[in-house]
């Protein structure tokens, strides 16, 4: 069974639909990747995924819990956390308070996940006490992944986490991102990097004007005529 | 000279309430609650009404109810509370930053001319006097004397609601606040309430303002809505502004500098030869220049929010299974090794 599952979901701002019938699985273990062209819908899609916009139409699960109509805030609680594009920590914290945050949907002390947190982040552990916002961009990221595993959760939903970072500090995020999902975790990315998503992920979905143009394992979307795709000119089809 | 003193002293101290009330609103949560002054207000009101006998010839208002000191403050409080929650529920849920703001005004400005038209509340325009002096007859105090007394007894309620209140800033409620200060959507994917944070916060901070309203009452013996004008909100965003948004010592600092030495004592001062009475009128001007003079060069206050301490990091030396940890993320660390950026890895934003 699928960690998150959704099911024709339709979605966007007030009555206008952004996102249009989605369905899309992803499995612990997996790195499922959202790819596609600016305007798909991609980043309004994660946003459904995590209750900051509300489906118009179709069901979200995770771990069979619907929870389509739930609350945001409610959300992490059933396993799935969310790593927002650019901005997303609280820059005016250290980093160890903006770890205790993300410790606070689970009850006791988060002590003891900071210092495992720190055992597989070293960078935040050197600068536990610095101010968040004084980290460097790609620290900024780690740091916002690390504190939405500070939850343990099931799916963790990625939104573009290597946006403007350069290339060796991409690679940095993304081996991060390999190894979070071998821990029974299901690991939605976002991704504008075609390449590297390619490269990283196991089922690749294409947003195309707001619907799921093509999905399938990486390797058979590979052999598409991506060009082609995200320039509008192919018929949608399931690689898989 | 020892009446203007302390005068000074209970306005220093009585500002330290009301700034750190408006700092967990909006130094800690965010919220630009333009009504402040309103609660106060309510406060300050309720206080005197529940202070006084029910009849005073002249005078029209509800409740009189004779209740001692600190009851009657505490009812102030508990009633700028009961206002704030319901102001909350209805703006909160729909409203944020600058929309909020100019709603909340505009409840402000509201509640302002009904207090000011409506007699039958709190005596309309004339507002309360008469209202009684806690604890005089008791410790047999004469008027100069209970200047003193009252300076000093608010200073130690000051003390004790910067405990309380340090206290909420340092716990993981305090802490919660700021993150719904610094990015409510991120907040709220980390599973956090944003809504009734910021309700809580409105409460704590209103309960502040309705205490600081209290003892203004008491120490003055009369309140009207001259004191309350709306612009007087602005006086203590230039408390919080000038000490320093986030930090309650700042308050402090601020209260001192702005409410002390620019609203109130250039009313002691002698008067400027030729210009009678003209040095009291310094003191919004004084205010509004020193508010421009830190927002350009000193934004964060001269008490800025400082980084929370920690406990130092030391990782376990301990093996995983030494330590006896075998969670998830554990078995990750302990299967796959740490991650070190790769060498020379700059990233580029």
């Amino acid at each position: 069974m699928p960690a998150l599952q959704t099911e024709n979901v339709t979605a966007g701002y007030g009555k206008t639909p952004i996102i249009n019938e989605i369905s899309v699985d992803a499995e612990v273990g997996r790195i499922t990747t959202i790819i596609g062209p600016n305007g798909a819908g991609k980043s309004t899609f994660a946003k459904t995924l995590v209750g900051i916009l509300k489906p118009m139409a179709g069901r979200i699960l995770v771990n069979d819990v619907d929870i389509t109509r739930m609350p945001g805030h409610q959300i992490p609680r059933h396993g799935l956390a969310y790593v927002p594009q650019n901005d997303n920590v609280f820059k005016r914290m250290s980093v160890r308070e903006n770890l205790e945050i993300g410790g606070f949907v689970k009850k006791g002390d988060p002590a003891a996940r900071i210092e495992e947190l720190f055992e597989i982040f070293p960078d935040l552990a050197k600068a536990h006490a610095k101010k968040a916002g004084l980290l460097s961009g790609g620290q900024q990221n780690l740091l916002a992944i690390a504190r939405a595993l500070m939850a343990n959760p099931s799916v963790i939903v990625l939104d573009e986490p290597t946006a403007g970072l350069s290339p060796a500090y991409t690679s940095v995020v993304w081996e991060q991102i390999a190894r979070i999902a071998q821990l029974d975790t299901a690991v939605v990315v976002v991704e504008q990097n075609v390449e590297r998503a390619l490269k990283h992920s196991d089922l690749v979905h294409i947003f195309v004007a707001g619907r799921d143009h093509v999905h399938g394992p990486a390797q058979e979307i590979s052999a598409l005529d991506l060009p082609s795709i995200f320039l509008g000119r192919s018929h949608s089809s399931e690689a898989a | 000279m020892t009446y203007y003193i302390f005068t000074l002293v209970f306005f220093l101290f009585d500002y330290f309430i009301l700034a750190m009330g408006l700092n967990i609103q909006y130094g800690s949560t965010g919220i630009l609650n333009f009504a402040y002054i309103g609660f106060v207000a309510v406060g300050a009101y309720v206080t005197g009404v529940a202070a006084m006998p029910a009849n005073v010839t002249g005078e029209h208002y509800i409740l009189g109810l004779g209740l001692p000191f600190p009851l009657n403050t505490l009812l102030g409080g508990v009633a700028a509370m009961g206002l704030a929650g319901l102001v909350a529920l209805i703006t909160l849920r729909r409203l944020r930053t600058d929309y909020l703001a100019i709603v909340l005004i505009s409840l402000s400005l509201v509640f302002y001319d009904f207090c000011n038209n409506d007699v039958s509340l709190f005596n309309g325009a004339d507002g309360l006097y008469n209202v009684p002096e806690p604890l005089t007859r008791a410790l047999g105090l004469s008027s100069n004397g209970f200047i003193i007394f009252f300076a000093c007894l608010t200073g130690v309620v000051s003390l004790l609601m910067w405990l309380v209140m340090s206290r909420i800033m340092r716990a993981p409620l305090g802490r919660t606040f700021r993150a719904v200060r610094d990015d409510h959507v991120t907040a709220a994917a980390l599973g956090k309430d944003t809504f009734r944070m910021q309700l809580k916060s409105m409460l704590i901070g209103s309960f502040f303002a309705g205490i600081g309203g209290g003892l203004l009452i008491q120490f003055g013996g009369s309140f009207n809505p001259t004191a309350w004008l709306p612009g007087e909100t602005f006086v203590v965003f230039a408390v919080l502004i000038v000490g320093g948004a986030g930090n309650n010592m700042g308050m402090f600092v601020g209260a001192l500098l702005v409410e002390t030495l620019l609203v109130h004592l250039p009313a002691f001062l002698p008067d400027i030869p030729g210009h009678p009475g003209l040095i009291e009128y310094f003191d919004l001007a004084l205010v509004g220049l020193v508010l421009m003079v830190m927002l350009w060069f000193r934004p964060q206050g001269i008490v800025p929010e400082r980084v929370r301490r920690t406990p130092s990091f030391g990782v376990s030396e301990k093996p995983e299974h030494e330590a006896g940890r075998l969670d998830r993320t554990t078995a990750l660390a302990a299967a796959l090794g740490a991650v070190e950026p790769a060498a020379g890895a700059e990233e580029g934003r």
